[in-house]
């Protein structure tokens, strides 16, 4: 009954859990990193640059399911700007917190590779929900990484295709507009229109 | 009244699985897995496409890798249906018992991601058909990856109807990942046997029973986790588990789970040219291109003594009187879809592989210049220009070094027919000697 509006939305989109999850990638990449011996070479970092934004966003993204989702509609205050907030304030959480596992060299897959990774793919897994539903809007971002992380390592060559932004290995222009963009569009798409309903 | 419930039966029993099998996850699932096996493979297309034990590792790596991790996602996600919809009581008032009823979710599941990956093998399989090499198609390997792939979206299921997590999917198939990237990492390692991905150089192929024993094992585990799940007996799961365990025992303890591919012993040979050219069997649809490049060279030793007698192409060093064709491989550099990228750097290579003294502590100016004169008589290096503009724009003693060379090379080229074949003859009686006193000058 004392529960304020902000927390009956906390509770009801699972944040606590997301945040836990968010806490529990940080701490595995940071593991993951350390058991690898990146400190030998940094290129020994691209699974975990790869792979610990996929289950951050993913975590984002079921996040973004509504068991009331007809309902909510019904409101007669405007949705965007708490669907915003939550997108934002997680993304940023999880771009504040995965570089940790990274930061021994910024240059080769360090702290910025990271956080472009963390915004292409919360963009993508957002612009997923609107489409495919919350709670499925992992499927595209994981077999895009999946994708990539096997096709790219074949690629000749230094710069990588605009596409390819995941893995391009350090601060490249291209990958960050693009991992932008996606984020611009999958963010904006999300806040407008929401998540599909799914049961 | 009789003829209608008749009529009626056929539609009623294929009624729970047609619908599974047209619409809902199972279809996209099976889109999922060919869209990512597709784009994981045609990226670095260059790399393999032309060479079908390339096609047959880059697939199986990419079905097991990136596959079975998707397989298990989508059946996990497909598992937890009932409780996202609320429909788990209304499904245990159903006549039919548990094992079924599973079945009935999970078989579409499992049908489509095994045809997604299929497609995505039989596409790839298609790439190089059209631009093959030589060798003959692996179709084992793929076949038992589907298999593999179906197994592990039956495995998924299991997970997804005994966890009530909205992350399970995703973490499922992340944990999938670094557990085969764990076990495949260091394939020395005796557990490495378990991992389905497995250690195949192109010269080498899995022995027979390997994919299917590696189905069993996969297979025996998924089979026993849905027994354990669904059947009224629950120890009747022990059978498929002791079948895995068996099959698990026979990976780790087999002394070795790849052999030597036949057809990379043998060569094929062009034996109208000094020297002869033969290309590895893998390749041999590159004979005809190899031998064209390497014309002017050979063209150029016609009856000039000492030279070896052939380029081979096998595993190992060369013997004595032959001399190792340059590499093929790896697929994209210098062969591309069948094709040789660059003919002209492929022939220097070989003429650098006719003589070399390279093991040599020293060489004698004179002896270099020599070897730069054979060089470029044979076939000179794509990058020779570029070099001597950069000795040209250099020191003075780069500039006397150019100039020597130049004179050397007129030398050499200036010579009558039989007077350079004599004396190519004498310079290849020393070739590789690092004593300088038989090498003949210029």
């Amino acid at each position: 009954m004392t529960s304020t509006g902000i927390v009956l939305y906390a509770r009801s989109r699972a944040l606590p859990q997301t945040v836990a999850a968010l806490a529990a990638t940080t701490v595995l990449a940071v593991w993951a990193t350390h058991s690898l011996d990146s400190y030998l070479d940094p290129e020994r970092r691209v699974p975990v640059v790869a792979l610990a934004p996929l289950v951050a966003a993913t975590a984002i993204g079921s996040s973004l399911h509504s068991a009331s989702e007809e309902l909510d509609r019904t409101a007669v205050r405007p949705w965007w700007r708490r669907r915003l907030t939550h997108l934002l304030c997680l993304t940023a959480l999880a771009a504040a917190l995965l570089p940790l596992a990274v930061l021994s060299s910024a240059q080769i897959f360090g702290p910025p590779a990271m956080v472009r990774n963390v915004l292409g793919c919360t963009g993508l897994t957002a612009g997923a929900a609107v489409v495919l539903g919350a709670r499925l809007s992992w499927l595209p971002v994981f077999g895009y990484v999946s994708a990539m992380y096997m096709g790219v390592s074949g690629l000749r060559g230094t710069s990588l295709p605009a596409w390819a932004w995941l893995l391009e290995p350090g601060a490249g222009g291209g990958a960050w507009a693009t991992a932008a963009v996606l984020f611009a569009l999958g963010g904006g798409a999300y806040a407008v229109k929401g998540a599909r309903g799914t049961p | 009244m009789t003829t209608l419930m008749e009529r009626r039966r056929p539609a009623a029993e294929a009624a729970p699985l047609r619908p599974e099998f047209r619409s809902g996850f199972a279809p996209l699932a099976g889109a999922a897995v060919l869209l990512t096996l597709t784009v994981a493979l045609a990226v670095p297309a260059e790399s393999w496409q032309g060479g079908w034990a390339e096609t047959r590792d880059r697939t199986h790596a990419a079905a097991v890798l990136l596959g079975i991790p998707l397989s298990l996602a989508a059946g996990c996600w497909q598992g937890g249906r009932e409780r996202r919809r609320g429909t788990g009581d209304l499904l245990e008032t159903a006549v039919r018992g548990a094992l079924p009823r599973f079945l009935a979710s999970a078989v579409p599941v499992a049908v489509w991601v095994a045809v997604g990956h299929l497609l995505a093998a039989g596409c790839a399989l298609l790439a190089t058909w059209y631009c093959a090499t030589g060798d003959s198609p692996y179709l084992v390997v793929p076949l038992g990856d589907s298999l593999l792939l179906g197994c592990a979206a039956l495995a998924g299921q299991v997970v997804g109807r005994a966890v009530p997590w909205r992350l399970a999917a995703p973490v499922l198939a992340t944990a999938g990942y670094a557990v085969l990237g764990f076990l495949s990492y260091d394939h020395d390692n005796a557990w490495s046997a378990l991992s389905p991905l497995t250690d195949a150089s192109a010269d080498r192929m899995p022995v027979w029973w390997q994919p299917w024993v590696s189905v069993v094992w996969v297979g025996g585990l998924a089979a026993a986790a849905v027994l354990f799940l669904t059947a009224r007996r629950r120890a009747v799961a022990l059978v498929p588990l002791a079948c895995a365990t068996a099959a698990a025992v026979l990976l780790v303890g087999a002394d070795g789970l790849t052999r030597p591919a036949p057809v990379a012993g043998r060569q094929v040979c062009d034996t109208s040219t000094t020297p002869q050219v033969c290309v590895n069997a893998r390749y041999e649809r590159l004979l005809p291109q190899i031998a064209e490049a390497l014309s002017g060279l050979t063209g150029r030793l016609e009856g000039v003594d000492h030279v070896p007698v052939r380029f081979e192409d096998r595993r190992g060093r060369p013997r004595a009187d032959e001399a190792e064709l340059p590499m093929v491989t790896p697929l994209g550099w210098s062969v591309v879809r069948g094709k040789l990228t660059e003919p002209g750097q492929y022939a220097w290579e070989a003429g650098m592989a006719l003589f070399s003294r390279a093991d040599c502590d020293d060489t004698e100016p004179a002896v270099a210049r020599a070897d730069a004169a054979v060089e470029h008589y044979l076939a000179p290096s794509p990058q020779e220009k570029y070099f001597d503009e950069l000795d040209a724009r250099g020191s003075a003693a780069d500039r006397a070094a150019l100039k020597d060379r130049q004179r050397a090379r007129a030398r050499l080229l200036g010579m009558a027919q039989d007077e350079r074949r004599v004396w190519l003859s004498e310079y290849f009686a020393t070739a590789g000697d690092c004593d300088p006193s038989g090498v003949p000058t210029l």
